[in-house]
């Protein structure tokens, strides 16, 4: 037997491998540091592991080559979406600095980084089967990590993840088998093929395959798991689950409908989608109003950013790419750093998440509660930050594109999402009455760092915007 | 030119290094704030029409951070910095350094807006003012509802000029225009995009059916602050119809003039009315800018070149009136404890100068000639009936008398009649108070008597279109 692929085959996938390595050597690290438990070393040598594969995934920008005979592609568009996913994993494993010793953090530092190499095939992924492949790779361990700290919650999250996650991946498995059924082939290349628009096969598969990225990206009316399973996961897993899976998914479903779709086809097919977004920008945003805990807050929150980036793409312009790109990019970061002043607050026990601890911060701790500020007002769209100027672009694209009522679903969705973000913003701000808010952690450096590093970057990211130019020759 | 864009930074950075003060550092804080905030009036004056700009977008439409005075934004820049630097100066409220830490803040925003020359810039400038008003009013506002209706109206209305600005740049192909003469934008969604526009701007005017978060807002917030706001933050909006509006969409702008005017002649004897029976001292000077801003908007729905001009006359001259009264009020109130108009009385014997100030400040809003308030109403009044308006000057005419009553009611109420034994007597305007209301009194003087130069600069820098 011989294994038919190339050196480069391996080469176009070293990243990946990188970061899977990466995981090996931490859990290494962990068995000879015995007992003590050095969780600084895993999240150093993880950062180390992410920062080169960085590097690597940096260097393959302009060079488009297919991998094992077209299953993976990289070139620009994979660059961008693997340097996501990994900005996406470090801002998570920094949280894991801020939660103490109660966490196994050797463990779950490197189940996450396996989960993050799912997340990187996602984002190279051109056929069917590599979806399926970087998809389930990302999941399992995401099952594992929900479940990671010993708490009711936690085990109910990973649960209710496990169930609705395995629906979600039957959707995606029934269409490509239906896809694959229409075409012959697994290669996404394969279906753009106007002859394909008659076939009722392709349109039941097609619509099955976006069914389960619609699941994994928690869009309305497929979001109901997300506010639960945030809730219950630990912190840093949650930051992951908001980042690394939307990016990849994303991925996939950019690369879905600007690359797969015959010609013409693709504004019937995905008009639904673009409903399902505007619902979602409108129904995500109503649903922050009534939460007492930040994560849940951010779970519903991301509902409706994820609509805002969705739309982006209607219309299936490269300019609309672009600004999509942009503004997930920006959202790794808002909600990163949402998450490390969450850390930051919550402490070990990670009891801090309720909203009601974040009453009086401005008081006792005036940077992170600017920081804070910072992340609720770009998630809002407020200027100046990255969320302004990437909501005015896709505003921009999507008008210029002739979806004027997905700007107006939009206009109206950000309208409703001021007041529950503002709402935390005057939670922190307010003078205190009576209660005091109790904090558990004096000063988490990792946590601390990581906010400022993201707020650094979501203003400045509004002055110096950014974006991928040549994106999309690399799509196929 | 730099110069402009240390003007913009210089107040938000120095807002922003006050946090490393000593909380309770209270002297130092209001001195540097205004000593920076008199800094900028001088960096303005410097800069003259500097430009500075950077490029910042090109796709979807070119866009530049570019700064830079026009005619009409140069007054009310320095009319911006004259007022912070007054209200600073006096600022005494609870947690100092924070307060004039976000009064620098907004003024420095507030120079951004004006002082933006790209409406995508204009458009950030315009969210980002909300955000130091919002943060007052939590932090010191009267009652939480109050700080979500500015908000969320506000933002309502950010968000609708955010996506006109989006059309607009899309169909323009830059955003790179304020102060440039272009070409007027025409047909296929141009109605919506003035629209949009337009909402922004008659919400943050504020008109009549759109004014319900601004009373409670300025009679909420610390006089220092509302001073600003009132004076400044409320022409945001006048401003953008000048140098937006009428300059790149004059067609829809005289298209749909009469429903404008209408709402402009509603809020004038709406706010006049409300305001000749209002008790509280500060509602009453907040209708009365509702009142006072309707006018400017039937000047600009004219579209008249004198009557824009006296719009600009008398948007720099309600800014100066608006922003002592509410200064002098909050002395006022500051003193007694009280903004009830029936329970204060007789202040004046003990508080001559007090009573001095608050009197010229009125008499400029009730337009008594001689000072600024009857020079930009007399022009803007002569502009719309030039234009063949009739009716609206009928309608100014009359809450122009309304004016009259509802000033006088208040100095009267405040300052005469016999005095309040029950009322704790405390010193008259101290030099300080006195030094920092000075400059706006004497510059309604000189607006009053020689208004030239802001008129000369307005002649040609507003685009009008001939009347059919």
């Amino acid at each position: 037997l011989t294994i038919p692929f190339t050196s480069a085959d391996w080469s176009a996938i070293l990243p990946i491998e990188i970061v899977a390595g990466t995981a090996l050597v931490v859990l290494f690290a962990d068995l000879l540091s015995g007992r003590q438990q050095w969780r600084y070393l895993s999240i150093a040598i993880a950062l180390a592991g992410v920062a080169a594969a960085a590097a690597i995934a940096g260097e393959q920008f302009g060079h488009a080559y297919d991998a094992f005979f077209g299953g993976f592609m990289t070139g620009g568009f994979a660059t961008v979406f693997e340097e996501i996913v990994l900005i996406g994993t470090a801002g998570s494993l920094l949280l894991y600095g801020a939660l103490g010793p109660a966490q196994r953090v050797a463990g779950t530092t490197a189940i996450m980084l396996w989960s993050a190499c799912g997340a990187m095939l996602m984002a190279g992924a051109a056929n069917l089967i590599a979806i399926f492949l970087g998809l389930e790779l990302l999941s399992l361990g995401l099952y594992a990590l929900c479940a990671s700290v010993d708490r009711k919650s936690a085990r109910e999250s990973a649960l209710k993840y496990l169930i609705l996650s395995s629906m979600a991946t039957g959707f995606l498995l029934f269409g490509s088998a239906l896809l694959f059924g229409a075409t012959g082939s697994v290669a996404l290349a394969d279906l753009v093929n106007p002859s394909l628009a008659g076939n009722p096969l392709f349109w039941l598969g097609a619509g099955m395959f976006l069914i389960g990225l619609l699941f994994k990206l928690s869009l309305v009316p497929f979001h109901m798991w997300t506010p639960d399973v945030f809730e219950g996961a630990p912190l840093p897993v949650t930051a992951f689950m908001s980042v690394v899976t939307k990016a990849g998914t994303l991925a996939v479903f950019a690369r879905f409908t600007y690359a797969a779709l015959p010609a013409g086809i693709g504004s019937k097919l995905l008009l639904p989608v673009w409903i399902v977004a505007a619902i979602s920008m409108i129904a995500g945003n109503a649903g922050m109003l009534a939460q007492r805990d930040l994560k849940r807050l951010l779970g519903y929150s991301g509902i409706a950013q994820i609509g805002y980036i969705l739309i982006a793409m209607a219309g299936s312009t490269p300019l609309g790419l672009r600004y999509a790109i942009y503004y997930l990019t920006a959202y790794a970061f808002m909600n990163l750093g949402a998450f490390a002043v969450a850390a930051a607050i919550s402490g070990p026990g990670e009891e801090g998440a309720q909203l009601s601890n974040y009453q009086g911060l401005a008081r006792r701790r005036p940077w992170l509660a600017a920081a804070m500020a910072i992340f609720l007002l770009a998630l809002s769209g407020l200027p100046p930050t990255a969320g302004f100027l990437g909501k005015i672009l896709i505003l921009a694209v999507t008008v210029a594109n002739g979806y004027v009522w997905l700007a107006a679903a939009l206009i109206v969705g950000t309208a409703i999402s001021l007041y529950a973000y503002a709402k935390v913003i005057r939670l922190m701000y307010a003078p205190e009455e009576g209660h005091r808010a109790q904090d558990a952690h004096p000063f988490v450096p990792l946590a601390w760092m990581s906010a400022a590093l993201c707020a650094v970057v979501v203003v400045a990211m509004t002055f110096y915007p950014l974006t991928p130019s040549n994106v999309l020759p690399l799509v196929r | 030119m730099t110069l402009v864009l240390v003007t913009i930074l210089l107040p938000v950075v120095t807002g922003a290094l006050l946090f490393l003060l000593p909380r309770a550092d209270r002297t130092i804080s209001v001195a540097a704030g205004t000593i920076v905030a008199a800094i900028t009036v001088g960096t303005l004056l410097a800069a003259g029409n500097g430009e500075w700009s950077v490029h910042w977008l090109s796709r979807p439409f070119d866009a530049a951070l570019h700064f830079g005075a026009t005619p009409i934004s140069f007054w009310i820049a320095l009319l911006l910095t004259l007022c912070t630097a007054c209200a600073i100066a006096v600022c005494r409220v609870e947690r100092t350094r924070d307060f004039v830490a976000l009064l620098l803040t907004l003024e420095g925003t507030m120079l951004g807006l004006f002082l933006a020359r790209d409406l995508l810039v204009f458009a950030l400038f315009w969210d980002l003012m909300l955000v130091p008003v919002f943060f007052a009013l939590i932090g010191w506002g009267e009652h939480p509802a109050t700080a979500w209706r500015y908000f969320i109206y506000n933002f309502a209305g950010g968000l609708t000029l955010l996506l006109a600005t989006a059309a607009f740049g899309v169909i323009y192909g830059t955003t790179d225009v304020i102060g440039r003469a272009g070409v007027p934008l025409i047909g296929g969604w141009a109605p919506w995009i003035y629209a949009g526009f337009a909402f922004a701007f008659l919400v943050k005017t504020p008109v009549f059916p759109l004014h319900t978060w601004m009373p409670p807002t300025y009679s909420g917030l610390p006089s220092p602050m509302v001073s600003v706001v009132s004076a400044v933050q409320s022409k945001a909006g006048l401003y953008g119809f000048l140098a937006i509006a009428a300059a790149f969409m004059p067609a829809y702008v005289h298209e749909y003039a009469t429903p404008l005017m209408a709402l402009g002649a509603i809020s004038l004897i709406y706010g006049a009315v409300i305001a000749l029976v209002q008790n509280d001292v500060k509602r009453i000077v907040a209708y009365s800018s509702l009142s006072h801003l309707g006018l400017i908007v039937i000047a600009i729905a004219s579209q008249n070149q004198l009557a824009l001009d006296g719009a600009l006359v008398y948007i720099v001259a309600h800014g100066l009136f608006s922003a002592a009264l509410f200064l002098l009020l909050g002395f006022v109130e500051e003193r007694e404890e009280s903004r009830g108009l029936l329970r204060l009385g007789g202040l004046g014997w003990q508080n001559p100068r007090l009573s001095g100030a608050l009197c010229i400040a009125a008499l400029a809003a009730l337009g008594l000639p001689g000072l600024a308030g009857f020079v930009g109403e007399l022009i803007i009044l002569i502009g719309v009936y030039q234009a063949g308006y009739v009716w609206p000057v009928v309608v100014a005419l009359v809450a122009i008398v309304l004016a009259s009553a509802y000033l006088l009611r208040l100095y009267q109420g405040v300052m005469n009649g016999p005095e309040r034994d029950d009322l704790p007597v405390r010193p008259d305007l101290t030099w300080l108070e006195g030094l920092a209301i000075a400059p706006l009194l004497a510059a309604l003087v000189l607006v009053g008597v020689y208004p030239r130069p802001i008129l000369i600069h307005t002649v040609g820098a507003v685009q009008s279109v001939p009347r059919p």
